[in-house]
């Protein structure tokens, strides 16, 4: 098994448990033995220093995707459009993500799809996200059938005006993603030809159900809890 | 086809209320179709009625907590959602399965593929018209199956047997001489519904040129699974994005000519037979004995922030998990990607041109699992 460093809790322990006690043996066997029974401590700078505790990141890592991947071809495809790519390393076949603002996203999924070095003609998954101070976003998972690629699009838009253009057109598979995502996030579809709620009923339009403003009930937070704290004792 | 009829009374346009509560709606599922004679001109889906906000409780639920939810939407495949959703956390924590749990795993996946499969014999024999033959046949198979899930998991519909990194326990000691022998009767069952439906007079003209619809429209609508396949493209997720341990497994990849209801169906009966192989080749290899789960996990799982789209190849199509973490023991975001939801999109432009009868069969070719719709 392989652990990020500082996530898993028994892993973090072992290692904090362990490097007080064994100084490093190669530090042990390049000190002179000292004529006193007691060596004197070594000055602080001497020391190897303590590897520090490392805090749980908050972000994950963004790198920059090698030369030659398809955002490259894809900058080529849609030459106006602003993008700004990176990889998403857990991410694996869609690892190459592009952020783009909304007024290039048309153009940049047209790009996707009738480029022929790119036909990205599979929209795998849709989805919104609330990244609460930082907006909405919407997240399109595209793959090529023909080309065996991958590519994660992505935008983002503010509570004040969270309208994206839609992409039904181009992909007649968005149109039931983009409903629901105009229903539970509160997103709207610009150029959707019908966009009605559809999974929640039809006159709830002013209520968000995901956005991470709207909690859940009490009573489910407060079972959660229960179940945490192996809780019951009232009941014995 | 029937030639064009010349009347002189006018035909209207007729609106028909179909579900929510209809035996053909496989669920709780409603269409309003518009029909003129006896064409179908449009059609309107409903769904939502089983919607619970699944992808809300579960960001309230910790990743062990996640797993029985998963259950909980794809109530026919349960053990492709719960390997579905523990890939993604498995990916973003960068576990590691131990072999011997991998094998099981895959051998469960596709038990229950088969499983899955005879629930769709079954009910689309009904829909065609067959009444309860087909239904029995499948049954009987399915149940079979059902027992080696309940003996393995303790339950016989929610298994929530999966874990992250592994499995919950050992499967009981005569579990490979117990898949063997249901493996002989699921090969003799799969041979009944074949004999019964494949080619049947009446089921052959149900099923033939219905509901064609061809390659690029179904990449398009984003279809998966047999839907995909019987459209000619030659796509499964188990071979050209491999998960789990599938490349080690020798298996065909039945793909249709006609995109229509029969091929949809012929396609399925193939790949039942696959399964059958693919779980023989998995007893075959799979380790006497070994640990069911990696050795050192932590107590409380924990993912690094960042984002991951993990899926597999349920009986129904893609199923897939984008999980969004920001950290910490619970997703920040969880979306459930159902191939039932995708495919059923399709209904409205497949169905539109159609006899009023066919489009029964065509909402039951698509094998859709309504909670898996509505999640």
């Amino acid at each position: 098994m392989t652990l990020p460093d500082g996530q898993g809790e028994e892993a973090q322990g072992d290692a904090a448990g362990s490097s007080p006690e064994t100084p490093p043996p190669a530090e042990a066997a390049a000190a002179p033995p000292a004529p006193d029974a007691k060596p004197a401590p070594k000055p602080a700078a001497e020391r190897p220093a303590r590897p520090a505790r490392e805090a749980e990141p908050k972000e994950a890592p963004r790198v920059a995707p090698p030369a030659g991947s398809i955002n490259e071809t894809l900058a080529a495809a849609a030459p106006a459009a602003t993008l700004t790519a990176y990889i998403v390393p857990s991410l694996q076949g869609d690892a190459v993500a592009v952020e783009v603002g909304r007024d290039d996203l048309v153009a940049v999924m047209t790009a996707a799809r009738e480029d022929d070095r790119l036909q990205l003609d599979y929209l795998r998954c849709l989805s919104g996200v609330d990244w609460q101070d930082e907006g909405l976003e919407v997240v399109y998972h595209l793959w090529s059938m023909t080309k065996r690629h991958g590519l994660t699009v992505k935008t983002r838009v503010t509570y004040d005006d969270p309208v994206v253009p839609s992409v039904a057109a181009l992909y007649p598979g968005a149109d039931w993603h983009e409903r629901e995502t105009r229903d539970m996030f509160g997103i709207v579809f610009d150029g959707h030809p019908n966009l009605v709620p559809l999974l929640l009923p039809d006159d709830m339009t002013d209520h968000f159900p995901l956005r991470k403003d709207n909690p859940l009930q009490e009573i489910e937070e407060w079972q959660g809890e229960n179940l945490r704290e192996g809780a019951g004792e009232d009941g014995e | 086809m029937v030639a064009e009829q010349q009347h002189d009374f006018e035909v209207v346009d007729m609106p028909i209320n179909m579900g929510p509560q209809h035996p053909s709606t496989h669920g709780v599922f409603r269409m309003v179709l518009v029909i003129n004679g006896e064409k179908v001109v449009d059609v309107t889906p409903h769904i939502g009625y089983m919607h619970r906000g699944g992808e809300k409780l579960m960001e309230a639920m910790d990743f062990r907590q996640g797993i029985g939810y998963a259950d909980r939407t794809e109530y026919l495949a349960q053990f492709s959602a719960e390997l579905g959703y523990c890939l993604a956390v498995e990916k973003l924590m960068g576990i590691e399965v131990p072999e011997r749990a991998e094998y099981i795993r895959v051998i469960l996946t596709e038990l229950n593929r088969l499983s899955s499969h005879f629930m769709f014999m079954g009910a689309f024999g009904i829909d065609s018209g067959l009444f309860g033959t087909s239904f029995t046949y499948a049954f009987r198979e399915r149940e079979y199956l059902q027992d080696i899930f309940e003996e393995v998991s303790g339950d016989r519909l929610m298994y929530a047997y999966f874990r992250v990194g592994g499995l919950a326990w050992e499967v009981t000691d005569n579990f490979v001489a117990r898949v063997h022998e249901v493996l002989k009767k699921t090969q003799a069952g799969i041979k009944d519904l074949d004999d019964l439906l494949t080619t049947n007079e009446i089921f052959m003209a149900r099923c033939q040129n219905v509901g064609a619809f061809t390659a690029d429209r179904a990449i398009a609508y984003g279809l998966s699974g047999p839907l995909l396949r019987a459209s000619g493209v030659n796509w499964d997720l188990r071979r050209d994005e491999p998960y789990s341990i599938y490349p080690r497994f020798k298996f065909q990849i039945p793909v249709g000519n006609y995109g229509d209801v029969y091929d949809r169906y012929l396609v399925r009966l193939a790949e039942m037979r696959e399964s059958v192989s693919i779980v023989e080749q998995a007893l075959e290899q799979l380790p006497a004995d070994g640990p069911i789960v990696p050795e050192k996990m932590p107590r409380r799982l924990r993912t690094p922030p960042g984002e991951v789209y993990a899926k597999v190849e349920s009986p129904r199509g893609e199923w897939g998990v984008y999980l969004v973490s920001k950290g910490g023991d619970k997703p920040y975001r969880l979306k459930m990607r159902s191939p039932s939801f995708c495919n059923l999109s399709a209904l409205r432009e497949m169905t539109i041109g159609q006899f009023l009868a066919d489009a029964v069969m065509i909402l039951g070719s698509m094998d859709i699992v309504l909670c898996d719709v509505d999640r």
